[in-house]
């Protein structure tokens, strides 16, 4: 996995591309937008880690540039703003999450999991998640490599919930995914199929939390 | 400028004022002259048939050869006195003051001999008079003949003078004063336009006014309020600036050395003194939390926020979507971090909504102990929409309660690591949107901070 990270400060720079590459992914370096340019031509990423401050033309002209030209390739954003506010143009402007300095490595690298993971299930159609795999063109799961049967219903909560992993997803939207299958599902219904998930997924590590008051969420991967 | 009596008036009373007032004195002046001028006409009119009357008495004295005799017919002497509206006296002496005819009583001023007669107001019989007084020469010596009239018909001639000089004088002035009231209201009706215009904006907004649209006098006015608002908004906007770049000033080292405080940790460097790890990561923390709230905190100002725009924010997503950020801390400390999430709309600025909320639930986190429960909140209730973060910690005391919405006030002895700025923050949130904050103590116990909106008074 080669991730490309677009930061002007070399103490956070070097810091990252050491962490990253002791958690095992190859780092290239680029302290412009330039120079960032200049990297994604010809070379493939699976990630690109982008500062907003940059020098010059700032991340988020920089995100926008590469979504407008048509480059899917999932983008974090760091930036040392850190309110919500800026969250929001951020994604709004094509990046896919979102962290604030100062930032803990591990889960620095969790969300890097977590996109890497989501970009794949576009590209080869599998969803992996701590010895789950959903492999969305045949429809089969498996869980530490034994097959698990899912229904129509169980399949698509736990795809959504994996997807999301690890932001909550409400009971109304898992009830408003299941609409094409029952037209006047409850949130009171939804839990019914995810209690039974619980039980087929109860070998592997994998747990569908409660949030009490809202609906569920898959912790994010450990692995 | 030293504001007198006559500034405080409004500029249309001063206007009403500066015109009616010479006004009303011109108008008086010149019924007064009008009248004397009208009154002495009419005086002399009159002052003329009361000489005619002396005349005619004069011509029936006869001069014998050593006394004066006055003949005068009964008939003469009832034409004399006739008249329609005056009782008429009359009186004719010799040049020893002997009482030739008519009433004794009629005064005698002294009168200087001439060819003409004379006039004199007279007191007689409790009255005023006007008197014609003549001294005839004749041959047995000086005649004098006084005839007087009391003022009946002078009277009412000079009532009927005023009248027909005041009424249509005053009919000019209530007039003028009609056409001049009506002519400022109109006049001044750019003003007033404007007036409502500035009353109707919200404190944020900074906006030019169209200088063009309104009337020349007002236009420099206006200009200068333009001037004063481009110059907020320079101050808001710099003020902006100047925190991001601090943001970034301070955030980016405090980035690179948590990334090297991970990296020693990861290669076991602490192996042997996990201790001072904690310790040192507690410190970062610190630094970090209290760089949020103080630049938040600065943000929040009312001078910075003063170009900010209101918008309708639901509060049931804003209640959601915290669940995502909060959670994982929530199960770190072993907390239960649920929702009661019903719809509610208010109008505020998104971000800063954002944050009150934040603050109130990294609050409940911060202070109650493992195992606790912390429930969110978003609600409308009558003519309130509200957000509630209930927890069933150690709650705040009575008195502390209002203290505990101060700048870095901290609970003494309280644990954790707070600074002493999350409620302040709230607080000064609140009071830009207008909300208010309650605290209670729910029945299990615990604390329960609730932002109040008013719905009603909250739609522009």
């Amino acid at each position: 996995m080669r991730i490309l990270v677009v930061e002007d400060d070399s103490l956070v720079a070097s810091g990252l591309k050491q962490g990253l590459t002791q958690a095992g992914y190859t780092v290239d370096l680029a302290g412009s937008a330039e120079e960032a340019g200049q990297c994604l031509q010809g070379e493939n990423f699976d990630l690109a880690i982008v500062d907003i401050g940059l020098p010059k033309a700032d991340g988020l002209s920089f995100i926008r540039g590469l979504r407008s030209r048509g480059n899917t390739l999932p983008v974090l954003v760091l930036s040392a703003r850190g309110s919500m506010e800026d969250t929001v143009s951020g994604l709004d402007v094509g990046a896919d999450d979102y962290l604030a300095k100062p930032f803990r490595l591990p889960e620095l690298i969790a969300r890097i999991r977590a996109l890497i993971r989501r970009s794949h299930a576009v590209a080869d159609a599998c969803l992996r998640h701590d010895g789950l795999m959903l492999d969305t063109r045949s429809r089969t799961a498996t869980l530490r490599g034994q097959s698990v049967e899912l229904t129509n219903r169980e399949w698509a909560i736990l795809e959504i919930l994996l997807l999301a992993s690890p932001s909550v997803v409400s009971k109304e939207r898992l009830a408003q995914s299941l609409a094409g299958w029952d037209k006047d599902i409850t949130p009171n219904a939804v839990e019914v199929h995810v209690s039974r998930l619980r039980g087929k997924l109860a070998a592997g590590q994998i747990e569908i939390r409660t949030v009490r008051g809202i609906g569920y969420r898959i912790d994010a991967a450990r692995r | 400028m030293k504001p007198s009596r006559f500034s405080a008036l409004g500029l249309r009373q001063r206007l009403l004022l500066a015109i009616l007032l010479p006004m009303t004195a011109v108008f008086a002046i010149s019924v007064v002259f009008d009248y004397r001028l009208a009154k002495a006409t009419a005086d002399a009119a009159f002052d003329q048939s009361l000489a005619d009357a002396v005349l005619d008495i004069s011509s029936h004295i006869q001069a014998g050869s050593d006394e004066l005799s006055l003949e005068l017919s009964s008939e003469a002497e009832a034409m004399l006195r006739t008249d329609s509206s005056d009782k008429i006296y009359f009186a004719v002496r010799d040049g020893n003051g002997h009482l030739l005819a008519g009433d004794s009583a009629l005064p005698f001023p002294a009168v200087r001999p001439l060819d003409q007669p004379q006039f004199h107001d007279l007191q007689f019989r409790g009255g005023w008079t006007r008197a014609a007084v003549h001294q005839v020469d004749s041959a047995s010596g000086t005649i004098t003949i006084a005839v007087a009239e009391t003022l009946t018909k002078r009277n009412r001639a000079s009532r009927r003078i005023l009248v027909a000089m005041i009424l249509p004088s005053l009919a000019l002035i209530v007039a003028t004063l009609l056409a001049v009231y009506f002519g400022v209201r109109r006049g001044l009706a750019p003003l007033d336009a404007v007036e409502r215009e500035i009353a109707s904006r919200s404190p944020r907004d900074l906006h030019e006014f169209d200088a063009n649209a309104v009337s020349r006098e007002l236009r420099p006015i206006l200009a200068r309020l333009n001037g004063l608002f481009g110059m907020l908004r320079e101050a808001s906007a710099a003020q902006q600036r100047f925190l991001a770049d601090a943001a970034h000033q301070l955030r980016t080292p405090l980035a690179g050395l948590q990334t090297q405080l991970d990296l020693a940790s990861a290669e076991g460097r602490f192996a042997d003194d996990e201790d001072r790890l904690a310790r040192i990561q507690e410190a970062t923390d610190r630094i970090g939390h209290l760089i949020d709230q103080l630049l938040l905190y600065a943000r929040a100002e009312p001078a910075t926020v003063a170009t900010q725009a209101f918008e309708p924010v639901h509060l049931d997503r804003l209640a959601e979507n915290s669940a995502t950020i909060f959670l994982d801390r929530a199960l770190g400390k072993g907390i239960d971090l649920g929702y009661e999430i019903a719809p509610a709309t208010a109008w505020g600025i998104p971000w800063m909504l954002r944050e009150a909320l934040a603050n109130l639930i990294d609050n409940a986190i911060c202070y109650t102990p493992a195992g606790g429960t912390i429930t969110v909140r978003s609600l409308a209730k009558g003519e309130q929409a509200r957000l509630e973060v209930e927890d069933d910690g150690p709650g705040i005391p009575l008195d502390e309660r209002q203290r505990v919405f101060e700048r870095f006030y901290r609970i003494p002895g309280s644990p954790g690591e707070g600074c002493g700025l999350g409620l302040s923050i709230v607080r000064e949130i609140a009071e830009i949107h207008g909300a208010s904050l309650e605290v209670d103590s729910p029945e299990t116990g615990g604390l329960c901070i609730s932002l109040c909106f008013a719905t009603k008074a909250a739609t522009p």
